[in-house]
């Protein structure tokens, strides 16, 4: 009996879990499916499934809405961004968990220090010095403020996970006349790459949606990222919303993707930095 | 650019009278407790159901954890679809409902833009919280529950007096995020209303992203940005003190 009635208390509790899971599903399977209407479909009929399996809109997106160029820019970006970010906050931890020194409590602190700067207050600055030195409109111009701004909290993870694992194999390799960058390079590097991995997909995820810093730094039509495009598209397509949709989904499909393969260590870490508290 | 003329505090002192800019603050206060409450209340409960153990918790969570891996620009382009008074969703349902009297042009009626507006930041983000408030929930010894059991409490009290004062650190990291996180918000209201109708959504970095590179008032765009800096560290300190507690022994 009491089973029994345990079961039948869970089903309120199920059903708003399947409601919620509607809520976040739907509106992205909504876009897959409209993708493939016709304009005068999606007016008429925007709930129902497409007549036709037609790529028509994704050619228009990629060929006159120039989604194509816009994906390259944002590819090259954020493979940069992410093979920097992780070697850099690779190294950095290794200097702050496994080296002594006097400085490296206080190095950490003021590395965590911009985690908490708004990258929006360095925006005019920012912008002020790279047209002194004349690289807006450059891919650079968007690749150094962005591994700005993703090396602390890399840095945080893996100083984390780097103190967690035993010393003594990197001991034994430096009593055997290794020096330190090669113990980084061939032992560190090769018994941390889940952890890497984990950095590396936050700060893909981290650089393939940020709006803010190419918005400002690229205005040349052929540098701009995918998520910029999405808007200069609606600006100037701004009734082409079969368009529109079909450049939104080439936009979110590569996150979807990885987050499909790697959710596990995308949620953990996003959220490691909160959990440790 | 032309050359830089020190002007004092003249920057901040135009500020305060301008109306758009107290505007934009007024929004982002509105985001900041809409966020808070919204976000807090709604991720404890969906976390809590989730902690009971259902069948299928894993799935619901990395469903609900999906839209904040993607990009607000295409977050609120999908919305734009969702709020258009011609095919979109929401005037759609309402029609369904019978409630065709209610339908609106959600995103270009000064009263309703900034609802509609919270209401696209929590679908996105709703989710992260609900994984950090699990985690914490999951560190709980499931001992006290049993003790807590025995003792004949009911489940709302074991809520309240267990699971709630033993989670309130992390809730505090959460407000945090949640409170520096809504002052941050750019992409998602450049893209759907970008600050209109008239700047009525505008909030302060679309507002100073305005005035720098739309008006190219730099000196006035940067103390724009100090100002965001300034609260997002109000913030941090403010919510420390507010949610300072002991340390609970176990």
């Amino acid at each position: 009996m009491v089973t029994g009635k345990r079961n039948l208390m869970k089903i309120p509790q199920h059903i708003l879990l399947i409601s919620f899971t509607v809520i976040f599903m739907y509106p992205i399977i909504w876009l897959f499916i409209n993708s493939f209407k016709t304009k005068q479909e999606l007016f008429q009929s925007p709930w129902t499934l497409p007549n036709s399996l037609n790529v028509e809109n994704y050619i228009k997106a990629i060929v006159v809405g120039n989604i194509g160029r816009y994906f390259l820019n944002s590819i090259v970006i954020t493979v940069s961004v992410v093979v920097i970010t992780t070697l850099l906050s690779a190294m950095a931890a290794y200097g702050i968990s496994r080296l002594r020194w006097k400085l490296s409590k206080f190095v950490l602190a003021v590395i965590s220090l911009g985690i908490m700067i708004p990258a929006h207050a360095t925006i005019v600055p920012l912008f002020s010095m790279f047209s002194k030195i004349n690289i807006n409109n450059t891919y650079l111009a968007v690749i150094i403020p962005l591994v700005v701004f993703t090396l602390p909290i890399a840095t945080l993870i893996l100083t984390g996970f780097f103190s967690s694992i035993p010393r003594e194999i990197e001991e034994a390799a430096i009593m055997d006349g290794c020096s330190i960058p090669t113990a980084f390079f061939k032992i560190i590097w090769p018994m941390t790459t889940p952890y890497l991995v984990t950095v590396a997909v936050i700060t893909f995820i981290f650089a393939w949606n940020d709006m803010l810093f190419p918005q400002i730094f690229l205005s040349d039509p052929n540098m701009m990222t995918l998520p910029v495009g999405l808007n200069a598209f609606k600006g100037r397509y701004s009734t082409d919303y079969v368009g529109m949709i079909a450049a939104v989904v080439i936009t979110i499909v590569p996150s979807i993707i990885i987050y499909s393969v790697l959710h596990r260590k995308i949620v953990e870490g996003m959220t490691a930095g909160a959990v440790k508290g | 650019m032309s050359p830089a003329v020190f002007v004092g505090l003249k920057n901040y002192a135009n500020l305060l009278h301008d109306s758009i800019f107290l505007q934009s603050l007024k929004n982002n206060l509105f985001m900041v407790v809409g966020s808070l409450i919204a976000h807090l209340l709604l991720a404890l409960l969906l976390s809590n159901i989730l902690f009971n153990k259902l069948r299928g918790t894993k799935f619901y969570q990395s469903v609900y954890f999906l839209p904040c891996v993607i990009c607000g620009a295409a977050i609120g382009l999908t919305w734009t679809f969702i709020y258009n008074s011609e095919f979109g969703m929401v005037n759609n349902i309402l029609e369904i409902l019978k409630l065709a009297q209610l339908k609106h042009q959600w995103l270009s009626d000064e009263n309703t833009v900034m609802f509609a507006i919270i209401i696209v930041v929590m679908w996105q983000y709703v989710g992260y919280h609900i994984v950090i408030q699990l985690a914490a929930m999951r560190n709980i010894p499931t001992s006290l529950y049993e003790a807590a059991a025995i003792d004949g409490a009911s489940k709302w009290r074991q809520f309240t007096s267990v699971t709630l004062p033993l989670i309130k650190p992390v809730l505090r990291v959460d407000a945090i995020l949640i409170i520096t996180g809504s002052l941050k918000y750019f992409d998602l209201v450049f893209v759907m209303t970008g600050g209109g109708p008239s700047h009525a959504s505008e909030v302060l970095s679309t507002y100073m992203y305005y005035q720098g590179f739309r008006t190219l008032k730099y000196g006035y765009a940067s103390a724009i940005g100090n100002i965001l800096l300034f609260l997002c560290i109000v913030a941090i300190c403010l919510s420390s003190a507010v949610f300072k507690s002991k340390k609970i022994e176990e």
